[in-house]
């Protein structure tokens, strides 16, 4: 879920988005390690360059000058990581949700002992933190 | 590739080669073409290309089947020291696993982004913008991608 936004960003938090995103664009565009350097440390210094810029006008101006250039300068097949969006591995191992472990058999969680227990113990933990922040939960068709 | 089937076809007429590993040999002789093609134009003696070929035959049968081996907390921890002692504007005898990169080895933010960019291609998952906010310490770092490749004890 972290690859969801959820807040808005800050100011900083945008320009260092930017930053990898550009990052990312370069290592797309060029193979070469030595050309990819180059356009690394060019491109930092680009950003060192209005480094401390005080003027707050000025420095939106320049992260949406920015951005602009990277839409404009994407490119058609980046690499993606395999399980991240768009990567051709993503969702391949979707994760099982927790409560399928409540449904086993008794017999079956004897098998782990040792787990079953610890869990049992969480389990207590995470509902006695959940019932002090949002109160007794009225529902008894739980899992 | 001409080569490479030239060279097998002195292999075929080559007395004491056998010619049950012969096919294996082509196969792995494909795999390894890239990297042999310089010493595979240059030699001439069979006797020569199979001392050159059978040392690679048992490294290039092994499959992980797009597996990758097994992580300990303890090699997680190497790797992202020594990707960290590489990265030149880090000093490596400053650095510890506890050190924070901001106050204690004066790294700015665009420097932490770096560092999350070569995790990112050392360990070979993306660590999204939220995530990479927090990672401030080698050791945030680790604890990060051992719960990522679900790494314990």
């Amino acid at each position: 879920m972290s690859y969801l936004q959820t807040k808005v960003l800050s100011h900083a938090q945008r320009v260092r988005k930017l930053y990898k995103e550009a990052l990312r664009e370069i290592y797309a565009h060029y193979h070469e390690r030595a050309h990819v350097r180059y356009w690394c440390v060019m491109l930092r210094a680009k950003f060192d360059e209005h480094k401390n810029e005080p003027d707050m006008r000025k420095a939106k101006q320049l992260l949406l000058e920015g951005e602009r250039k990277l839409q404009e300068n994407r490119h058609p097949f980046p690499f993606k990581f395999p399980h991240s969006p768009g990567g051709v591995a993503y969702g391949r191992h979707p994760p099982t949700p927790d409560w399928i472990l409540d449904t086993w058999h008794p017999l079956e969680k004897a098998q782990y002992p040792e787990y079953f227990a610890r869990r049992d113990v969480r389990k207590r933990e995470f509902i006695e933190r959940w019932e002090k922040k949002y109160g007794k939960s009225e529902d008894t068709h739980h899992h | 590739m001409a080569g490479l089937a030239k060279c097998a076809r002195s292999l075929l007429s080559a007395p004491g080669v056998t010619r049950c590993i012969l096919p294996r040999l082509s196969a792995a002789g494909l795999v390894n073409y890239r990297h042999n093609a310089k010493q595979l134009h240059s030699c001439t003696v069979s006797s020569q290309i199979l001392s050159l070929m059978i040392p690679d035959i048992q490294q290039s049968f092994v499959r992980t089947y797009s597996g990758k081996p097994p992580l300990t907390i303890k090699m997680v921890e190497e790797r992202v020291l020594l990707v960290l002692r590489l990265y030149d504007k880090i000093d490596p005898y400053k650095l510890t696993v506890e050190s924070h990169f901001m106050k204690d080895l004066g790294l700015d933010s665009l420097d932490q982004i770096e560092i999350v960019m070569a995790m990112e291609d050392e360990f070979g998952f993306e660590i999204p913008d939220s995530d990479a906010d927090r990672l401030m310490t080698p050791k945030d770092i680790v604890q990060y991608v051992c719960d990522k490749e679900d790494v314990y004890d």
